[in-house]
């Protein structure tokens, strides 16, 4: 009887043990039940949406009220005002006859060039995505989004030598201040000595952030292309490259002006890399040739 | 006409994925482009819950809002769509969707994305309906004939519903009832019940 006993003595105990222990324990009751869905829910959301709210948010109301009507502001805005400019102050003549300064070597006009033609493409096409409502979409603007692609590494690979050559010339001046003050003497049809030398402020402006405000443009449209990281990276990114690409649009139009129209002939000297004379000593006055 | 919608029961749903197979092989989708996926939380852990996830087919989507070329349209019944003629694959939609819906082939030209793919509701898109191209394009459209979509049809636990808003939500609010809240809360049965 003892044998049966003792065991079962302790056995009985021993239940009676684990059932008044799982009662005071919390961990054991509560592991049961894991608690209301909805603290699932909150998890959940943790995942997906969790982050929206930063980025997302902006991202989503910037790009439907936004960025459209800027790029479509400035393309517009922008050739009204120069259209302006020119029947009110016309364009700078100067005379193309007397002596001819040698001003971009053969060098220097490459790299522009390669530059200008695939940042004009970069422009067009980004447009043509920007604005691409208005056109329906479809084929056209997906091929502009290749050409933009393949465009962007043209240019990227171009601006680094643009960058180097033009580096020193580009350095902010003194008298740039004075230039500005001015606005370069755009605003008046009278022919007095701009302070500038080899570029003036404008250009600089123009160089600055063409070069290193395409180096972000590339960087940010590199995760545009890629998709990589997080996404609430992505729209960061595409935040920046749409504020900067309005921004480098105004100043391509303001370039494509003043080379094409606001001083007659200008065009030429990045084709010839010659400038005359009196163009220099009025416009690049402290130039020393 | 009803409003569409999705739900997912994250007490019923076990991660079997059932849906995501039943989606990816029903309208033949390319490797890489998951219409619906099945997210774990507390994985091998007490408390692990799932849920099955695609698009939401939002009202007032941000997809739609943000779409440069408005290639996204939402039908009267709330499905939303895209044109896979018109859209760009600029990924906009993907970057606005707080449920990562969008998804986008890649092997494009100059490793662009291609057209963007997502749940469609099983309801086709733009093209005429049951034609070879927008079976080709958008997959099955189920909807037309007046079946539920293949993820929900599919669902082993039903976890997953879908179809109109006010027979969905029904079923769901019978469905909390039953396991115990509200009117049947905790100890009730066993303090007040009458003999």
């Amino acid at each position: 009887m003892k044998r049966i006993l003792i065991p079962a003595t302790i056995a009985v105990t021993g239940m009676l043990a684990a059932v008044v222990y799982a009662g005071t324990d919390p961990a054991l009751v509560t592991s049961i039940d894991a608690g209301p869905s909805t603290a699932a829910y909150l998890q959940f959301n943790e995942i997906f949406t969790g982050d929206w709210q930063q980025y997302g948010k902006l991202f989503t109301s910037l790009q439907a009220n936004l960025f459209s009507r800027i790029f479509l502001l400035v393309v517009t805005l922008v050739p009204v005002i120069f259209f302006f400019h020119y029947l009110a102050i016309g364009p700078k003549k100067f005379d193309h006859s007397g002596p001819q300064i040698y001003y971009f070597n053969l060098f220097a006009r490459i790299i522009h060039w390669l530059a200008a033609i695939s940042f004009s493409l970069l422009v067009i096409t980004g447009l043509l995505v920007i604005l691409g409502k208005m056109l329906g979409g479809g084929a056209v603007i997906r091929n502009g989004r290749s050409v933009h692609i393949l465009s962007a590494i043209i240019f990227t690979i171009s601006a680094i030598p643009m960058f180097l050559m033009w580096l020193k010339d580009m350095l902010p001046a003194l008298c740039d201040i004075k230039w500005l003050f001015i606005i370069g003497g755009y605003l008046s049809k009278k022919k007095t000595p701009v302070p500038a030398a080899k570029f003036n402020a404008g250009q600089k402006m123009w160089f600055w952030l063409a070069t290193l405000g395409g180096f972000v443009m590339a960087y940010t449209g590199y995760f545009l292309w890629s998709f990589q990281g997080s996404v609430d990276n992505l729209r960061l990114m595409v935040i920046i490259h749409n504020f900067l690409g309005a921004a480098l649009t105004a100043l391509f139009l303001v370039h494509l002006y003043m080379s094409l129209f606001a001083i007659a002939g200008s065009l030429g000297s990045m084709i010839s890399g010659y400038k005359p004379q009196d163009e220099i000593d009025i416009l690049h006055s402290r130039y020393k040739y | 006409m009803g409003r569409m919608k999705f739900l997912c029961d994250v007490e019923r749903c076990i991660d079997c994925n059932g849906c995501v197979v039943a989606c990816k092989e029903g309208h033949h989708i390319p490797v890489g482009v998951n219409r619906r996926r099945v997210i774990s939380i507390n994985q091998g852990e007490m408390g692990e819950k799932s849920i099955s996830v695609a698009c939401m087919h939002c009202s007032d989507a941000p997809c739609i809002a943000v779409c440069p070329v408005d290639a996204i349209y939402q039908r009267d019944d709330g499905i939303v769509l895209v044109s896979k003629k018109t859209c760009i694959g600029c990924g906009y939609c993907f970057m606005a969707c707080p449920f990562g819906a969008p998804q986008f082939p890649s092997g494009q030209v100059f490793g662009a994305r291609g057209a963007m793919d997502k749940c469609t509701f099983c309801a086709g898109g733009p093209e005429e309906t049951h034609s070879k191209e927008e079976k080709k394009l958008y997959g099955q459209n189920r909807i037309a004939e007046g079946k539920v979509p293949l993820c929900a049809a599919m669902c082993a636990t039903k976890a997953l519903m879908a179809g109109d808003a006010d027979v969905v939500a029904d079923v769901y609010r019978e469905r909390v009832f039953t396991r115990g809240s509200g009117a049947n809360a905790w100890g009730w049965d066993r303090a007040y019940k009458k003999k």
